[in-house]
C-alpha cells in the first residue's frame, strides 16, 4: 500500500459536500417543472412561462441589479479610495488599515438593524435634521428604508462590503503596486498619473474575484433585504420567499423557479470568478 | 508609496472611525438608552434593562442558547470534516483536484434561501423540520464547504515529508494523523471552528426555511424584534451577534483574510 | 556476510524520473552501499520502493529475509531520510528522538534513558529541550540520524544527507553517519552526487543509469575500471580521446600510440583517463600546449591543447608552467580505460 491511496477517496469527499446544493437545486428545477412539489402534473413549462411572464419578476430582478450593482460600485470606489490612502507603514496608516476592515465578522443581519436605526424615518439622522432645524416631524424626513432607490439596504450593503474588499486592495497594493508606482514617479508621473497608469490598472484586476463574490453575495443575500427593503418592487430573495410561503399553493412552483434561477446566476457568477482568477493569474 | 499628504490622512482617518464606529455605536446606545425616541439625539435616561432581560426574557436567552450550541456544533463538526477532506484532496492528483475544489465551493455559492428551498423538502420527509437537527444539518452542509476550502488551502502548502518521515519511522496511518498531522494543525483547526462558528452564527435564511419558526437563533431573533417594534431588544441580541466576530478580529489579527470569504 | 535488504529484479518508476528496471543488488548488516548516479537516474526512486513510498511494478524487496514488497513503509524496519533533515516542528529535540519509542511502546525511564543514550552518542545532549526551528543545519542532521538510531532500524536509506551542506557540515554529516554504523550497523543505502563523499564513506558503490544498476563494486573498482563510458563521466574521467586498437595492447590514439596491459579488445572506440591519469614530464613522450592553470582546495588542474584536441592533468608537482608554454606529458597506462565503439 502506498499514500496514492488515499486520492481516490480525495475525490469521494467533496462530492459528498457538492450533494446537498446538487440535491436543492435539482428539487428546484423538477418542481418548476412540475415534476415534482405540491400538485405534480407531469412535465411542464407552465410555471416558468408564468414566472418570466410576470412583470414582478422582471421588476424584482431589476431592482435586485440595480441594488447590487450601486452598493458594489460604491463599495469598489470606497475600497480603492481607502488603499491609496492608507498603504504606508505609518502608526496611522497602519491604524486606518485596521479600522477599515473591522466591521468585516459583523453578520448581515446587524448591518440591517443599525441602517435601520440610523436612516429610518425617526432614526439618527431624522433627529440630526431636526436638531439643525432641517424637518420638524419624522413625515418631512425623506424615506432612506423601505424606499424604491433602497438607500439604506445600500448603506448597510456598503458598510458591510467595503472591509472586504479593501482587505483584497491591501492585498493586492502591498504585493504588486510598489514597483509599477515608483518606476512611473521616476518616469515623470505626478500622483494622478500614477494613480490611472500604475496603481488603478494593477488594482482592478486583482480586485476582479472580490467584486465578482461581493456582487453574488448582495444579490442573494435575504435578511438585509428583508429588513430594509419596500414591498414594491420587491427584491428577488424576498419574492422567491413570498411565493414559497404563500397560502396559495398554485405560487410555489414559481418559488421554485425563481430559486433555480438565483442558483443558475450563482453558478454563472462562480464561473465568472474562476475565470477572472485565471485572467489575475496569467497577468501576475 | 504614499499618495496623500498626511493632513488629509489625518481627516480622512476621522472620518473613516466615524463610518465604521457608528452603526456599532447605536446599537449600543439604543441597547442602553431609555426613552430614546424622536427628536432626541442622545437618550433621555439610561438602563441595563434590555440587557437583563437576557436573562428574564426567555426567548432572547433561549435564542442565545440555541446560536451558542448551533454554531459550536457546526463549526465543530465542520473543522473536522473540512480538515480530513482538505487532506485528502491534497493527495488527488491536479487535474481532479479542480473538480474537488469547485464541488467544495458549490455549498459556499449557492444562495442559501435557494439552498433552503431545495433542501426543505427532504429535510421535512426526514421528519425534521422544525428541529434543531434539521437547522444543524442545513448549517453544517455550508458550513463544511466553506472549512473545506479553507483546508484545501492549508494542505496546498503543506510539506507532506513530515508524514513520510513519521511512516518511516513506524508509526501507522493513524498514529500518524495522531502524533503528527493533527498536532501540527492545531491552529487552523481552531481557526476553522471559528470560521464554522462564524457561517452558522449569522445565518438566516436556512435557520427560517428548516426550523420553520420552531428554532429561534439569535440572528432569526433579530428580524422577529425588529417587526414587532421592539429595537431595544433587537439592539442587544444584534451586538451579542457582533461580538465573537469581533473578538475573533481581535484575537487573529492580520490572519483576517482568512476568514474573510464566509463574512462577505 | 548475511544480505539484510536485497533487491531482487526490482522494477518502479514515479513522476519524471527513470523508471527502475530489473535492479538487484544486496547490503550486508553494517555494510554501507553508496549510490551514484546522474539526476534523474532513479536513486531517489529506488531508495523510496525500498522505503515503501513508491510501490514497486514487479520484483522484491527483503529485509531480514522477509519479503516486505508489499508492506507499508511502517512495517518494514527501513528508515528514510529525506533530504534535508524533516523534525517535527512541535516537539522538541528530545521528544523528537522519543517519537519512534513512544510508537514501540518503550515507557518511562526506559524511554528518557534511551533518548539520552541516542543524543549522547550524537553529542547533542545539550540541545535535549530545544526547538528544531532553533537548530543549525549539522544539529538538525544530527538529530534525525539519532531520531532514526531509535528506530532501530535494519536499514537506514539516506537520500543526498550532503546536498547544499559546505565542507565543515559535510565532515560533520559523515562523521555522524560512521556513528551511526558502529552504533546499531544498519545496511545502509546513501545516494550522493559527491565522489569524495562517496569514496570516503563507501564499502560499495553503485551506479545507477537511466534506473539500471550499471555498475556495483568496492570504490577503487569503481572508480578505477568504470564499466561503461557513461560510468567513467560520472566517476571523473574527464578526458577522452579517440582510439584504435589492434588486440595485442597496442592503443593507436592522435596523440601518439600507447601500449596497454592486457588488451584484448580491438577496433574503434575511446580512451579515458581521469587527469591523475597523466603527468607532465620533460622526457614525456607526447606534446601539448597549455592553454590554462586552474589551482583548487588541494589541487592543481593543467589544461593542454595536444593533437586530440583538450586534456586536463592534475599537477602533480614542482614549478608550474605558465598558459602558452609547450610541454610535455606521459600516460599512466595502468590508469587509462578502452571503451570499444563509438
Amino acid at each position: 500500500m502506498t499514500v496514492d491511496k488515499h486520492s481516490t477517496v480525495g475525490l469521494i469527499l467533496p462530492a459528498l459536500i457538492a450533494l446537498p446544493p446538487l440535491i436543492g437545486l435539482g428539487y428546484a428545477v423538477t418542481a418548476s417543472l412540475g415534476l415534482v412539489g405540491v400538485a405534480p402534473g407531469g412535465s411542464t413549462s407552465r410555471y416558468l412561462r408564468e414566472v418570466i411572464a410576470n412583470h414582478t419578476t422582471w421588476a424584482a430582478l431589476g431592482w435586485t441589479l440595480w441594488i447590487t450593482i450601486a452598493s458594489t460600485f460604491l463599495a469598489t470606489l470606497a475600497a480603492v479610495f481607502l488603499a491609496a490612502t492608507f498603504r504606508a507603514e505609518s502608526k496611522a496608516d497602519r491604524f486606518g488599515r485596521i479600522v477599515a476592515v473591522l466591521p468585516l465578522p459583523v453578520p448581515h443581519v446587524v448591518a440591517a438593524l443599525s441602517s435601520l436605526l440610523i436612516l429610518g424615518q425617526s432614526g439618527l439622522l431624522a433627529r440630526v435634521a431636526h436638531s439643525a432645524g432641517i424637518i420638524s416631524t419624522p413625515a418631512q424626513m425623506p424615506p432612506l428604508v423601505y424606499d424604491r432607490l433602497g438607500v439604506g439596504l445600500i448603506f448597510a450593503l456598503v458598510w458591510k462590503e467595503i472591509p472586504f474588499l479593501a482587505l483584497i486592495a491591501f492585498t493586492v497594493l502591498k504585493n504588486r503596486g510598489g514597483m509599477l508606482e515608483e518606476t512611473a514617479r521616476s518616469l515623470g508621473a505626478n500622483g494622478i498619473h500614477t494613480f490611472f497608469y500604475a496603481t488603478w490598472p494593477v488594482l482592478w484586476r486583482g480586485m476582479l474575484p472580490g467584486i465578482v463574490a461581493v456582487a453574488t453575495f448582495v444579490a442573494g443575500s435575504y435578511e438585509t433585504a428583508a429588513l430594509l427593503a419596500p414591498s414594491r418592487p420587491l427584491a428577488l430573495p424576498l419574492l422567491t420567499m413570498e411565493r414559497y410561503t404563500a397560502t396559495a399553493m398554485d405560487l410555489r412552483p414559481g418559488a421554485f423557479v425563481l430559486a433555480g434561477f438565483t442558483l443558475l446566476l450563482s453558478l454563472a457568477a462562480v464561473a465568472a470568478y474562476g475565470a477572472t482568477i485565471g485572467r489575475t493569474d496569467r497577468l501576475q | 508609496m504614499r499618495t496623500t499628504p498626511i493632513r488629509w490622512q489625518s481627516s480622512l482617518l476621522l472620518v473613516l472611525v466615524l463610518w465604521t464606529a457608528l452603526p456599532i455605536s447605536v446599537l449600543v446606545i439604543s441597547s442602553i438608552g431609555s426613552g430614546w425616541f424622536y427628536p432626541h439625539l442622545v437618550p433621555t435616561s439610561w438602563s441595563t434593562a434590555a440587557w437583563s432581560e437576557l436573562v428574564s426574557d426567555r426567548r432572547l436567552s433561549r435564542s442565545l442558547l440555541t446560536s451558542l450550541w448551533l454554531a459550536s456544533l457546526t463549526g465543530g463538526i465542520a473543522s473536522i470534516v473540512g480538515f480530513e477532506i482538505g487532506r485528502r484532496v491534497s493527495r488527488t492528483p491536479v487535474p481532479l483536484r479542480y473538480f474537488a475544489l469547485a464541488a467544495a465551493f458549490l455549498p459556499v455559492a449557492a444562495p442559501p434561501l435557494a439552498l433552503g428551498i431545495g433542501l426543505q423538502y427532504f429535510v421535512l420527509r426526514a421528519g425534521l423540520g422544525g428541529t434543531l437537527t434539521g437547522v444543524w444539518l442545513a448549517h453544517s452542509a455550508v458550513a463544511i464547504g466553506y472549512t473545506t476550502l479553507y483546508f484545501i488551502g492549508v494542505f496546498a502548502v503543506f510539506d507532506r515529508r513530515v508524514e513520510e518521515e513519521a511512516r518511516s519511522l513506524g508509526a501507522s496511518p493513524l498514529a500518524t494523523l495522531a502524533r503528527v498531522t493533527l498536532p501540527l494543525h492545531r491552529r487552523q483547526l481552531a481557526e476553522a471552528l471559528l470560521l464554522g462558528f462564524l457561517v452558522s452564527w449569522a445565518q438566516v435564511p436556512l435557520t427560517l426555511l428548516i426550523g420553520q419558526g420552531a428554532v429561534e437563533s439569535l440572528a432569526t431573533s433579530v428580524m422577529s424584534y425588529v417587526h414587532a417594534g421592539q429595537d431595544h431588544l433587537a439592539s442587544v441580541a444584534g451586538l451579542l451577534l457582533a461580538l465573537p466576530g469581533l473578538v475573533l478580529m481581535g484575537v487573529v489579527g492580520s490572519s483576517i483574510r482568512r476568514f474573510a470569504v464566509a463574512t462577505v | 556476510m548475511r544480505p539484510m535488504v536485497e533487491v531482487e529484479s526490482l522494477a518502479a518508476s514515479f513522476g519524471e524520473s527513470a523508471g527502475l528496471s530489473d535492479i538487484s543488488f544486496s547490503v550486508g548488516a553494517g555494510e554501507l552501499l553508496v549510490l551514484l548516479g546522474p539526476s534523474g537516474a532513479g536513486k531517489t526512486t529506488l531508495l523510496r520502493t525500498i522505503a515503501g513510498f513508491v510501490a514497486a511494478t514487479s520484483g522484491h524487496v527483503r529485509i531480514a529475509e522477509r519479503d516486505v514488497t508489499c508492506l507499508p513503509p511502517e512495517k518494514r524496519a527501513a528508515v528514510y531520510l529525506h533530504q534535508s533533515p524533516v523534525l517535527f516542528p512541535h516537539l522538541s529535540v528530545a521528544e523528537n528522538v522519543a517519537f519512534p519509542l513512544r510508537l514501540r511502546h518503550v515507557v518511562g525511564n526506559r524511554r528518557s534513558e534511551r533518548v539520552a543514550e541516542l543524543l549522547e552518542s550524537m553529542q547533542i545532549l545539550e540541545l535535549a529541550d530545544r526547538l528544531p526551528r532553533t537548530l543549525s543545519g549539522g544539529q538538525r542532521n544530527r538529530v534525525s540520524l539519532a531520531r532514526a538510531l531509535a528506530a532501530s532500524p535494519m536499514v537506514l536509506l539516506l537520500d543526498e544527507p550532503f546536498s547544499g551542506l559546505d565542507p565543515g557540515l559535510r565532515q560533520d554529516v559523515r562523521e555522524a553517519i560512521r556513528i551511526v554504523q558502529r552504533t546499531s550497523a544498519p545496511a545502509t543505502v546513501v545516494v550522493t552526487h559527491d565522489l569524495d563523499d562517496a569514496a570516503l564513506l563507501a564499502d560499495r558503490i553503485g551506479v545507477l543509469i537511466n534506473g539500471r544498476l550499471c555498475q556495483i563494486g568496492n570504490p577503487r573498482e569503481v572508480m578505477t575500471l568504470p564499466s561503461s563510458r557513461e560510468i567513467a563521466t560520472l566517476v571523473g574521467f574527464t578526458n577522452t580521446l579517440s582510439a584504435r586498437a589492434d588486440g595485442i595492447g597496442n592503443i593507436e590514439t592522435a596523440i601518439g600510440k600507447l601500449r596497454v596491459c592486457g588488451g584484448t579488445v580491438s577496433g574503434s572506440g575511446s580512451l579515458m583517463f581521469r587527469t591523475d591519469g597523466g603527468r607532465l614530464t620533460c622526457d614525456g613522450e607526447f606534446r601539448g600546449r597549455v592553454t590554462a592553470v586552474t589551482t583548487r582546495p588541494g589541487s592543481v588542474t593543467i589544461r593542454l591543447h595536444s593533437a586530440a584536441g583538450e586534456l586536463e592533468l592534475a599537477s602533480e608537482s614542482g614549478r608550474l608552467p605558465e598558459p602558452g608554454d609547450e610541454v610535455e606529458f606521459a600516460l599512466h597506462r595502468e590508469r587509462l580505460v578502452f571503451f570499444p565503439g563509438s
